[in-house]
């Protein structure tokens, strides 16, 4: 998670000038509001900008309802398996000892190191006509690549490390003093999973599931690869955005685009939220331990 | 592996099964699959296909412009970290929300956005036709995004250490008699340099790899700006899976070699800290 | 170099940190801040390095007006709580840090910041730990290293906050007494914060009393402890008993005791006494308190008698342990207690 904000003012040694600091603070505001804040604004500028019915339009279309429909299809399979992934992969991680864990742990990241390209090409690698089992599927007819599978395979790998990354460092710096009393006391496997564990580490769970959840409703070039851009069949919302926006039909474009901006928006204050409320417990804990 | 359990905890069978073959199925044999398919063509085909002109100018277009918008998020990544943790500004906590922007909106938009603000004749792109500048469909335009996307990282790795960084180092140096740009050069800078490299290579890595964004913006011209991503999907266009294959191996080496440098980087971001595990 | 403190004053926000104090540190002595915590003493350590800026009043030194000198020009050495040693340094590079960040025209030349720096090792004993990084350090050897930096840059002041603060019993009071019989040597005006009272008196020249931002007593370790001036001050400076009482005809009565009161008559006053200042009596005496010893404790060479008396608390009685032995004492028994020693104040 990110450091925390500090507004508490600083003693004379350890800050600038006056003047350094404001021109300073300026130079990154503005960076920011070029590069974050003009792009943001635009894409509902651009999308209003023939007005309310045919932003409207463009969402109620037909290829976009169907695109929307699968980008939340695809999101409601992908993040509740890397869901459960991450807390077992956290669970054997952070709880025991063993050796190759820092191996492991490094592959568990390799997802977010490898190009989003080469994460779809290798799906149509396996399961592609030409793939090692593109013939049997054939012969089966089943279709994984330029179909829904294929999308849903595509944005589970590259929404596969963020629970499990969220929740390893959360879970080793707690420890398992707790999980052990439960123990102690007589608590089943289930019932100290459910009871004690859990809910200490619901807020970082519910942390790395949001940024899942981003990733996996505005994935572009993985799924680009596996899709085959069928209209109204194998489109997520990315896909569709770009479809349009390569059709000149900007203000479809953009208007599907705000619908993902959206997203983006709400991702960033749940958050800021599931920040703010970590700390102030975190504070709160440091509050009662000191009083003493 | 060797089973080691010296906990009381249930679950560790389970859970490292689980995670093992979970690991396997999604990410290792996949990744496996392209190295084997590689493995089909014989040493000269394939440094035939990954040495083409086209290609090795893709590489140069892909590692220029990625190093590039690299350096300028290891400086105002820096600046914005320092900010954000040291001078006091109304906004404050919304700028620290914002930061993240580029990790939660979706590189598709984020380049249809960018493409069309820096277009000739966008908001920002018409100040500078005039001046002979293009950017948008041009291989600046690919610094541009690339600089978009890889904003947080420099900006999140720098954060948390400047946080924790004691202000009594501060002041035993300025007692000592150094001004304050000794104190950054020699205190600050040394104690913030794995974090910053490490922010740094992450965002390379991010940036080398990326292609929604890119490609609205970029023009994609050939030797011009293509970047190597795009050279995969357009040989799977053709149908040419060995070539898009040979070509994402060499990605996967790169990737896999910046992972391995990161984590290093990360290794001794905790030993300068001193925090040992 | 004197250091002259006038009328300064120091809030954060709401919090009075120092409220107008004054105070003046001769040349060349070892002054300890004694008080305890928040009572002011480090923000003072604080604004006489230049670290805090005071609200209101000046600092000379020597003098010389240095409120406003940075704390880069005033020539203090500050030594942190927690040391603050460079992590990524050396402990030969952290010594020659201060020689090295001079104006290219003072910095010494490379083979004088060499000898200046071993000679600063070789005074804090630790020549041979020179290539070591600070992370592979004791406590102990920390605390020196910081000191050994401090000084390197020649400070007329030299300023510690909590200097054995960090460090467990035994190594703190090899340091205390290794500290004290270096300011013998290098003279060099000093001042130390702490919230024990045993390091202040045995270690400094004079102790600063302080509390709630101010300054309760001045003076050399005897006058603090054997003439407090204030309740604060007997109380902070070691256990005491108390008991509360009237005045009549300018005696405060606790049982048959009288002790010489200042006070008016009828006035409320309260009775201190040291538990090592009572004598323990079975014959009842003109002035002696009754009570019955109602737990007995042995720590080390004394032994801590708990007595309950008639109106009061429970009065703790300390003897040698040879003393207690001689005279058989035991729990439950009926004893009179003869305050050797007291000291009035008026009830607040």
């Amino acid at each position: 998670m990110a450091g925390g904000v500090n507004n508490a003012p600083r003693s004379i040694v350890t800050t600038e000038t006056r003047p350094v600091r404001i021109v300073l603070t300026g130079i990154a505001l503005a960076f920011i509001g070029l590069f974050l804040v003009v792009p943001l604004v635009s894409v509902f500028i651009e999308a209003f900008r023939q007005g309310w019915h045919l932003y409207l339009a463009a969402l109620v279309e037909p290829d976009a309802l169907s695109a929307i429909k699968l980008t939340l299809i695809t999101a409601a399979i992908a993040v509740p398996l890397n869901l459960v992934f991450g807390l077992s992969a956290a669970w054997a991680i952070a709880k025991f000892e063993f050796r190759g864990k820092s191996m492991l742990i490094t592959l568990i990241d390799l997802p977010f190191a490898v190009s989003p390209v080469v994460a779809g090409l290798i799906y149509v690698l396996l399961f592609g006509a030409q793939g090692w089992w593109g013939p049997w599927l054939a012969d089966h007819d089943i279709k994984i690549i330029f179909a829904v599978p294929g999308i849903v395979l595509a944005t589970v790998f590259v929404t596969f490390p963020f629970v499990a990354r969220e929740l390893i460092p959360l879970m080793e710096a707690q420890g398992s003093d707790e999980e052990q009393a439960a123990m102690v006391l007589g608590a089943t496997g289930w019932q100290m999973f459910w009871r004690v564990t859990l809910p200490n580490i619901k807020w970082g769970l519910l942390y790395g599931v949001i940024l899942a959840n981003a990733r996996a409703m505005g994935e572009f070039g993985a799924v680009s690869v596996v899709s085959g851009h069928v209209r109204g069949e194998t489109n997520t919302i990315p896909l569709h955005v770009e479809i349009l926006y390569n059709e000149y039909n900007f203000v479809a474009a953009f208007a599907c685009a705000s619908l993902l901006a959206l997203l983006a928006l709400v991702t960033l204050a749940l958050k800021s939220w599931v920040e703010w409320r970590t700390e102030r417990l975190a504070a709160e804990d440091r509050r009662h331990a000191t009083e003493e | 592996m060797a089973f080691k359990q010296h906990s009381v905890l249930p679950g560790f069978k389970l859970s490292l099964g689980y995670t093992l073959l979970y690991l396997s199925l999604i990410v290792l044999l996949p990744l496996a699959a392209l190295i084997i398919k590689t493995s089909n063509l014989d040493w000269s085909a394939f440094w035939t296909i990954v040495t083409e002109p086209r290609v090795v100018a893709s590489y140069k277009v892909t590692f220029g412009t990625s190093l590039l918008a690299a350096l300028i998020n290891l400086v105002f990544g820096l600046l914005i970290a320092w900010v954000l943790v040291r001078y006091p500004f109304p906004g404050k906590r919304l700028v620290d929300a914002l930061v993240d922007l580029p990790f939660a909106l979706p590189t598709a938009v984020a380049g249809i956005a960018l493409a069309t603000i820096y277009a000739p004749n966008g908001w920002i792109g018409q100040w500078f036709e005039p001046l002979g500048l293009k950017i948008a469909f041009t291989p600046l335009g690919i610094v541009l995004a690339l600089t978009f996307i890889t904003l947080p990282f420099v900006v999140r790795t720098v954060q948390p250490v400047l946080q924790d960084l004691e202000k009594e180092l501060e002041e035993a140096a300025a007692s000592l008699g150094a001004t304050r740009g000794q104190v950054f050069y020699k205190i600050i800078l040394p104690t913030i340099l794995p974090a910053l490299l490490t922010g740094f290579a992450m965002a390379f890595a991010r940036a080398i790899g990326e292609y929604g964004s890119v490609i609205f913006i970029a023009g994609n011209m050939p030797y011009v700006s293509e970047i190597t991503p795009l050279m995969i999907i357009s040989k799977l266009e053709q149908y040419d899976y060995l070539g898009a294959t040979a070509i994402a191996c060499v990605m996967l080496a790169v990737s896999f070699a910046l992972l391995l440098v990161i984590n290093g980087l990360q290794w001794w971001t905790a030993k300068r800290l001193g925090r040992r595990k | 170099m004197s250091i002259a403190i006038n009328g300064i004053s120091k809030h954060f926000g709401n919090f009075v940190a120092l409220d107008n104090l004054q105070l003046d540190i001769a040349s060349g002595e070892l002054l300890a801040l004694l008080g305890p915590s928040g009572c002011g003493k480090t923000t003072l350590l604080r604004i006489i390095a230049g670290l805090e800026t005071p609200d209101q009043g000046q600092i000379l030194f020597h003098g010389e007006d240095a409120t406003d000198t940075h704390v880069r020009e005033r020539q203090v050495g500050f030594v942190f709580q927690h040391y603050a040693l460079f992590r990524h340094m050396t402990v030969f590079e952290n010594v020659a840090f201060g020689l090295r960040v001079r104006p290219k025209k003072t910095r010494p030349s490379e083979t004088e910041i060499k000898r200046k720096v071993h000679e600063l090792l070789s005074l804090v004993q630790l020549d041979w730990l020179a290539d070591r990084y600070p992370a592979q350090l004791s406590g102990g050897q920390r605390q020196r290293i910081a000191l050994a930096r401090a000084l390197a840059v020649e400070p007329k002041v030299l300023l510690l906050d909590e200097p054995f603060g960090a460090l467990d019993t035994k190594v703190r009071k090899e340091l205390r007494r290794w500290l004290r019989r270096l300011h013998d040597e290098m003279h060099i005006t000093s001042v130390f914060v702490t919230h024990d009272q045993e390091e202040a008196l045995e270690v400094a020249d004079r102790v600063v009393v302080m509390n709630k931002g101010k300054i309760e007593q001045i003076g050399t370790p005897e006058q603090v402890y054997d003439a407090p001036a204030t309740p604060f001050v007997y109380q902070f400076l070691g256990d005491v008993n108390l008991f509360h009482s009237r005045v009549h005809d300018g005696w405060a009565e606790v049982g048959a005791a009288r002790f010489a009161a200042e006070a008016g008559d009828s006035d409320k006053a309260v009775v201190y006494v040291r538990p090592h200042e009572i004598e323990l009596s079975r014959v009842a005496t003109e002035k002696a308190i009754a009570g019955v010893i109602s737990h007995s404790r042995l720590l080390g060479a004394t032994v801590r008698l708990e007595v309950d008396v008639k109106d009061a608390e429970v009065v703790e009685v300390e003897l040698t342990r040879e003393r207690y032995q001689e005279g058989g004492w035991q729990v439950g028994e009926a004893v009179w207690l003869n305050p050797r020693e007291a000291r009035v104040y008026p009830a607040a």
